[in-house]
């Protein structure tokens, strides 16, 4: 009987963050089969975990779990030798020295990013380093503070927003990129 | 103020993150200096960009009823005392080792109608339009593993489009010749009406071959529950 009430409890605070879940874990495996199945075993996962949820805003607390899902996902495919998408190199010149400058771009590059389409900022984003892709979903999709953020992945404060900076930063640089590449026709 | 600063504050400025006196103090910075005013434009671009283009997505009703049914199925009293500990979220070796519990567990809950006598039963779950080649490919390779396997594929969402009428494959090849094959060797292929009706698909659409299903999810459901099927998700 206990088990019940539990169980309807755990349905009514978790199923509506259903969407939420799912959007992370597309975005973090790419694949939206992989991500129904990572999500499949969170909310299994955090059924029983339930014990341990204090009561506080519970999409964190699932979302954690369902990032967790997400990455040992992603670690049996690699380990069992699945094909994996690549991440694109980080070539832009600040992207790699922690503690450098970030200098954006001066305009009218702003004016250029405008004009990308949906499958343009897509394909970007797709191929972000996953930390990036990560803070940044976490952030425009879904609206956590970056003090939320910091415990859904488990960082300081302090690289959620070196995280956002980059991931941004690298985002609008690959953006223009593309958009010199196509108006060029290269 | 100076230019690092700014430069450093910029999206935790944006995001909302600081306090009101540094906030003025950036703008006051930003109506003085063109660069960093032109460095917030491009960063305010690039968010605008992402707000645009992405959205939450949602989650497939078949997963919504799938959780449904697993939170049900649970019995968790075995494993909640060891892990009432939010410790546990964090340790991924025991996460592991649950995962595999549960995969077990989840294992032998799908079987628990008596598996009737004869041949192996298999549903073959196929949900989206890029898996369809790989999933014929592994039917094949079931087929010839096992002669009498009895296979019902049931497509559902954009599983569908490879039994639809002029479907083609990565390399070109049509599909229907394939899905003959299959139907000849005793396998069934089963349509979603649902997924036709959500998508716009009239129904003359769909290879003769496929049988119509009112609910694809409902049909999956029917095939483990009474007919002592295998569900296997390609």
């Amino acid at each position: 009987m206990r088990g019940e009430i539990q169980r309807e409890r755990f349905e009514r605070l978790m199923l509506p963050h259903l969407d939420a879940a799912y959007t992370l874990a597309f975005w973090l495996t790419r694949n939206e089969d992989q991500a129904q199945d990572a999500v499949q075993e969170a909310f299994l996962r955090a059924l029983r975990f339930f014990g341990s949820f204090r009561g506080e805003d519970g999409r964190p607390w699932l979302l954690k779990i369902v990032r967790n899902a997400c990455y040992e996902l992603l670690e049996r495919e690699r380990a069992a030798g699945a094909p994996e998408e690549l991440d694109e190199q980080v070539h832009t010149p600040d992207a790699a020295a922690p503690g450098a400058v970030l200098v954006f771009p001066v305009n009218p590059e702003a004016a250029a990013i405008e004009r990308a389409g949906r499958e343009l900022v897509h394909g970007c984003l797709r191929t972000l380093p996953p930390d990036y892709r990560e803070a940044l979903i976490l952030r425009e999709l879904h609206g956590f503070s970056y003090k939320e953020i910091a415990a859904i992945c488990g960082v300081p404060i302090g690289t959620v927003m070196s995280r956002l900076s980059r991931g941004r930063r690298l985002l609008q640089f690959r953006l223009i990129d593309r958009l010199k590449r196509k108006d060029t026709g290269t | 103020m100076n230019c690092p600063e700014t430069t450093r504050l910029l999206n935790p400025y944006v995001d909302g993150e600081l306090d009101l006196a540094t906030v003025l103090a950036i703008e006051e910075h930003a109506q003085g200096c063109a660069r960093c005013r032109a460095s917030l434009e491009g960063l305010q671009a690039t968010r605008a960009a992402l707000g645009r283009h992405c959205e939450f997505k949602a989650a497939p009703e078949s997963l919504e009823s799938r959780l449904r049914a697993g939170v049900a199925r649970e019995d968790a009293s075995g494993w909640r005392a060891v892990l009432r500990s939010p410790l546990a979220v964090a340790a991924p070796g025991l996460a592991a080792l649950l995962l595999a519990g549960w995969l077990a567990l989840s294992d032998a809950s799908r079987n628990e109608a008596p598996p009737p006598a004869g041949p192996t039963r298999v549903v073959y779950h196929i949900s989206s339009s890029g898996n369809a080649g790989a999933a014929l490919r592994n039917l094949a390779n079931h087929l010839q593993a096992v002669p009498d396997v009895k296979v019902v594929v049931v497509a559902h969402n954009d599983g569908v489009d490879f039994l639809l009428r002029g479907a083609r494959d990565a390399s070109g090849q049509p599909f229907e010749p394939a899905v003959s094959r299959f139907i000849q060797r005793g396998v069934e292929f089963r349509v979603c009406n649902n997924t036709l009706e959500r998508r716009g698909i009239d129904a003359s659409q769909v290879i003769p071959a496929a049988a119509l299903v009112p609910s694809g999810i409902a049909e999956i459901g029917r095939l483990q529950s009474r007919e002592g099927y295998f569900y296997m998700r390609l």
